[in-house]
């Protein structure tokens, strides 16, 4: 069975369920059966979160087989490397360079993110690209954007055109911040062509 | 047409074509959204009920009416509903009853991971597992005419992974279906032990024509003919892991799991060299089937505990699973992410206060529950929806002087109205000297933020009669309520101790809205005076996300911290501050 699967993680509340959501609707409107499982209720609550997209032309069932992953997406670098095991060997890590400390921590001095964690990633992941979404997002003066953004900058690996996405953006999002999320999703885009 | 929807969104789908009129339940992951979607189509009246018992009974008099009607819940809520459910299958129905219980395998948001596939077989109503979206739309749409053919309430049977998935839909038009209207029939509705006795026999009687249908039916039961060396038989969720693991197996992929159809599944097997049951927890169709005869594997093959996956389905079919995993993250000491409360969340200084004085908490179900994890730990003990209450009067009562003046239970105004109200009505007349907490943030916050009889909402956002927490305590007779704001800590703890000073049952309620609820703007971040700060770490403690370590100091976080104060109200030092303010 022909299947990718591209696996979203990060902290709850980054809007891990929106970008998922918009990928399984850019598939839809290319014509392929796509299958999705997501996490609600009380991981939700600033703990880690994954969701887990399959698309092809059939897709038997919804859940991610660790070491199957041909793409990570993560908001976090932490939560890049909690997911990277996922990934199969000829996979790539899209990873934010973003940093949110876990609560695990106290004042100790080094007790809080995981040190040298840029090094951990590029060692362990077969390939890592960085896409400074956040950095990105702020540039255009909305924070929400980071999400299209790492969507642009994963889309050209996969089957679905231009006019899906387009097409999956306008169903997703309401009228008022439509063009803005297009013009999000080119900058990934171009963000991946100029330097990858 | 193709749609992509959630499985949850495709059960409202379906009872929408089937021309369900009414709706209720209680939220609970994984079937909140079920109730939700059903709102956004304007023909169907829509409700939340204040537990599942209760919904379950206006869905069952809407069914009396003639008309159809859908119930939803968690696997927990139908422990809640059991009275009605089970004895609902001796009345029968008149128009359609579909209720779903939504198990969480894995327990990835409850308590308990029971599989209440065996109380639809205790219960013995029908029973039907969908395994997708698609199949969640047809099979809750067609569970009505199920539920009125065989006289019985039908329950639609999810997991998990079936209502949080995402897929593609073929809606289709609602069907032609007029409401019966209402039909006095004293021995099948009044369950008096000399009609109970007959309907008994109707329950039978109605199993035998169930099995029936499902022996005989292959829209329900369909086999998916394949290789004659394995035939493996299957259902809901675990259907795709094993279509996946082995597509050239033969499959019987069972769409109705109560009855199951025994002969079917025999003929079945004798048409294969070796015959396996894939299904998710307990080895209910395993057992059936080996007891009627069947030579049959299965349970010894998959884990007793958690949800399915591809991997652990290959492990069981194939020995091995296919995928190999080559990202080795041995010798990476990966720091932990539980859930936490949020930045701003009324329950921090409530919590960070038990936590201080030292408290013994009863504690419940809902947000407030992370208070139970590190750095605040601030909780003994929580067991099911409303047990705070009775739990705290039975420690107190005998937990010696040690617990007198300590004890305490920490209970949501959603869950309150759920079913604390009967524990504290036990407090009053049973003479408890123990303190009940109320927190009161007018929201179902750990769900998703549904209203609930405090809210003054309904489940379209109209304006509802809204019921208030401190009058129903003084209504049902306790002296002592008096209501705090959790956001002032010092009069909290001062209330607090006035009142487990009390010889007599006392109620505080910390009134202040659900951050996310509410949808307040956030508020300025405070600000720390480094130069005054001593690093003892109190404000770390407070467990929030909005404050971390930074080079063996506090550092605030200005797009987290919503300017609440917690942190600022316990340090000694005074260090941490609104700007423009005064210190706290």
């Amino acid at each position: 069975m022909d299947i990718t699967n591209i696996l979203f993680s990060g902290v709850g509340g980054q809007g891990i369920l929106t970008s998922s959501r918009v990928l399984a609707l850019a598939a839809v409107h290319a014509g392929l059966d796509v299958k999705m499982s997501e996490v609600h209720g009380m991981a939700q609550r600033g703990g880690n979160v994954d969701t887990h997209v399959r698309i092809g032309k059939e897709v038997p069932s919804s859940l991610i087989p660790a070491g199957g992953a041909h793409f990570l997406v993560s908001f976090e670098k932490l939560e890049a490397l909690r997911y990277m095991a996922y990934l199969r060997s000829d996979g790539i890590a899209y990873v934010c360079p973003l940093e949110i400390p876990p609560l695990t921590q106290n004042l100790k001095k080094d007790s809080g993110y995981l040190k040298g964690i840029d090094g951990i990633l590029e060692e362990k992941a077969p390939r890592v690209i960085w896409v400074d979404a956040p950095a990105m997002a702020r540039e255009l003066g909305d924070l929400r954007m980071v999400n299209v953004i790492l969507l642009g900058a994963l889309s050209k690996r996969l089957p679905m055109t231009e006019e899906d996405w387009e097409a999956a953006i306008r169903e997703r999002f309401p009228a008022k911040v439509q063009e803005a999320c297009i013009r999000a999703f080119r900058m990934g885009v171009d963000h991946v062509a100029s330097n990858h | 047409m193709r749609k992509l929807m959630l499985g949850n969104e495709a059960v409202a789908r379906g009872a929408w074509e089937a021309c369900v009129a009414f709706g209720s339940g209680y939220p609970g992951t994984p079937s909140t959204e079920i109730l939700e979607a059903l709102a956004e189509y304007e023909e169907v009246a829509v409700q939340w009920a204040p537990n599942e018992k209760v919904g379950y009974e206006v869905a069952m008099g809407v069914s009396l009416s003639g008309h159809r009607a859908l119930v939803t819940m968690k696997h927990v809520g139908l422990n809640v509903a059991a009275d009605p459910f089970f004895s609902s299958s001796y009345m029968g129905v008149n128009g359609g009853l579909v209720v779903v219980s939504a198990d969480d395998p894995g327990m990835a948001s409850s308590q308990d991971e029971q599989d209440n596939r065996f109380l639809a077989k205790a219960a013995k109503v029908l029973m039907v597992e969908p395994c997708d979206p698609e199949e969640s739309r047809w099979m809750a749409r067609e569970a009505f005419a199920l539920s009125e053919g065989f006289d019985s309430p039908v329950l639609l049977r999810m997991t998990t992974r079936v209502c949080h998935q995402t897929g593609v839909v073929n809606p289709q038009e609602r069907e032609a279906w007029s409401p019966k209207g209402y039909l006095k029939d004293i021995p099948k509705n009044v369950l008096l032990p000399s009609h109970s006795k007959a309907r008994r026999f109707k329950v039978e009687e109605r199993l035998v024509r169930a099995r029936e249908l499902s022996e005989a039916s292959d829209r329900w039961n369909p086999i998916l003919p394949g290789s004659a060396d394995i035939g493996i038989v299957t259902s809901g969720v675990s259907f795709g892991y094993v279509r996946e693991a082995m597509p050239e197996a033969s499959i019987l992929k069972l769409g109705m799991t109560h009855p199951l159809p025994i002969e079917r599944i025999r003929l079945f097997a004798s048409r294969v060299k070796r015959l396996v049951v894939i299904e998710e927890l307990e080895p209910y169709m395993e057992t059936e089937i080996r007891n009627a005869g069947i030579e049959v594997t299965g349970r010894e093959l998959l884990p007793f505990t958690g949800e399915l996956n591809l991997p652990l389905v290959e492990k069981a079919l194939l020995g091995a699973p296919r995928h190999k995993v080559t990202v080795d993250l041995g010798g990476v000491q990966m720091p932990t992410r539980p859930p936490t409360l949020c930045p701003g969340c009324s329950h921090r200084g409530m919590f960070t206060l038990f936590r201080d004085m030292k408290l013994r908490v009863m504690g419940d179900i809902g947000c407030y529950t992370l208070g139970a994890l590190k750095p605040l730990a601030a909780m003994d003990a929580c067991m099911c929806m409303g047990a705070s209450v009775g739990m705290a009067e039975g420690l107190e009562k005998f937990g010696g002087p040690k617990e007198k003046g300590k004890t305490i239970g920490v209970i949501g105004d959603s869950t309150f109205f759920h079913s604390g109200i009967p524990g504290l009505i036990d407090m009053i007349v049973n003479r408890s000297a123990a303190t009940l907490v109320i927190l009161d943030n007018r929201w179902t916050a750990m769900t998703g933020g549904q209203p609930h009889p405090g809210t003054g909402k309904d489940i379209r956002g109209n304006d509802a009669p809204q019921l208030n927490v401190a009058q129903v305590c003084r209504a049902l007779g306790v002296q002592r309520v008096r209501e705090v704001d959790p956001f002032d800590l010092e009069a909290t703890r001062k209330a607090l101790e006035e009142e487990l000073a009390a010889p007599e049952v006392s109620v505080v309620v910390a009134v202040a809205p659900c951050i996310l609820g509410a949808r307040l703007k956030k508020g300025e971040a405070v600000q720390i005076a480094i130069e005054e700060c001593d690093r003892c770490g109190a404000c770390i403690r407070v467990g929030c996300m909005g404050i971390h370590e930074k080079d063996g100091f506090p550092d605030v976080d200005p797009d987290l911290c919503t300017g609440c104060c917690v942190c600022a109200q316990v340090c000694e030092k005074g260090a941490i501050s609104l700007p423009g303010a005064g210190r706290a």
